[in-house]
């Protein structure tokens, strides 16, 4: 299933609902498919807030299911930007010391596990990997 | 998302504000606006009620941040200056929670995003209305 949609911050619950409902169809569980839903947005807001910078663009957000892994792929055309390269905040520096800058980043890695990061001749794609635990068979 | 201001004398100084709706980046700049208008109508404190906010992205972490700094009488990066401005800021409290701006009912999952976030160290957090505001 794909979704493509203007890149406006306003289309965040709509991708939000797309992700969490065809995850729930291709039969993962209700965490997963939250987990999954919040990670979407994070890297959606940053593509808005940090690719486009207010620019007009697209969004384009497919999933899928791949045996017993949720698959989903975000594709822009905004300038290039790998956020797999972005370095984890250190967790040992106590509160105070560390930066909340990157923070969407860090929770959408921490939501899935597997983030991999391929340039495009046109823009970026993004694909996020959580592996699934489902209980009931896909509709 | 719908934030109700309530700032009725029985709370001694303290606003609450009820947050209904996800919270996410478009929308985390009204809840930065709920803020100042709770602060410039005499409120001391603030409690954020997220009881029925079933989802808060990292922009409702940043909208929480800045509040802080709002109560701490302190100006908040001006939101139309960006996105990573905001983000810039740095916590100062010396590793201890503030005591200016407080939580209260959190559902699991937002609280598990505070937590992810290490930013359940820098709030208080309550299940009693009651017992929060007798914090202040």
């Amino acid at each position: 299933m794909i979704l493509r949609t203007t890149a406006e911050l306003i289309n965040l619950h709509t991708i939000r609902h797309f992700i969490e409902d065809n995850a729930l169809r291709l039969a993962a569980d209700e965490n997963t498919a939250y987990d999954l839903a919040h990670a979407v947005d994070e890297c959606a807001t940053n593509i808005i807030e940090h690719g486009y910078r207010g620019r007009s663009g697209t969004i384009e957000v497919e999933i899928d299911r791949v045996g017993d892994d949720m698959q989903i792929v975000l594709r822009d055309h905004a300038p290039l930007f790998d956020p797999t390269g972005v370095p984890p905040p250190d967790l040992t520096l106590p509160l105070e010391r560390r930066e909340p800058g990157g923070l969407g980043i860090y929770l959408a890695r921490r939501m899935v596990d597997e983030c991999r990061y391929q340039a495009l001749a046109d823009g970026n794609e993004l694909t996020l990997i959580k592996h699934v635990k489902s209980t009931r068979p896909q509709l | 998302m719908n934030i109700t201001i309530d700032q009725s004398a029985a709370h001694a100084g303290a606003a609450v504000l009820r947050l209904h709706g996800d919270l996410d980046g478009s929308n985390y700049l009204e809840l930065i606006a709920a803020a100042k208008t709770a602060q410039q109508g005499g409120a001391k404190r603030l409690l954020v009620d997220l009881g029925n906010v079933p989802y808060m992205s990292s922009a409702g972490l940043v909208a929480l941040h800045s509040s802080v700094l709002l109560f701490e009488g302190k100006q908040p990066p001006d939101p139309a200056a960006g996105w990573s401005t905001l983000k810039s800021v740095a916590l100062n409290t010396g590793g201890k929670a503030q005591q200016l701006v407080k939580l209260l009912n959190p559902q699991p999952r937002v609280a598990r995003t505070l937590e992810m976030s290490g930013m359940n160290v820098f709030f208080e957090i309550f299940t009693e209305e009651a017992a929060a505001l007798a914090s202040f």
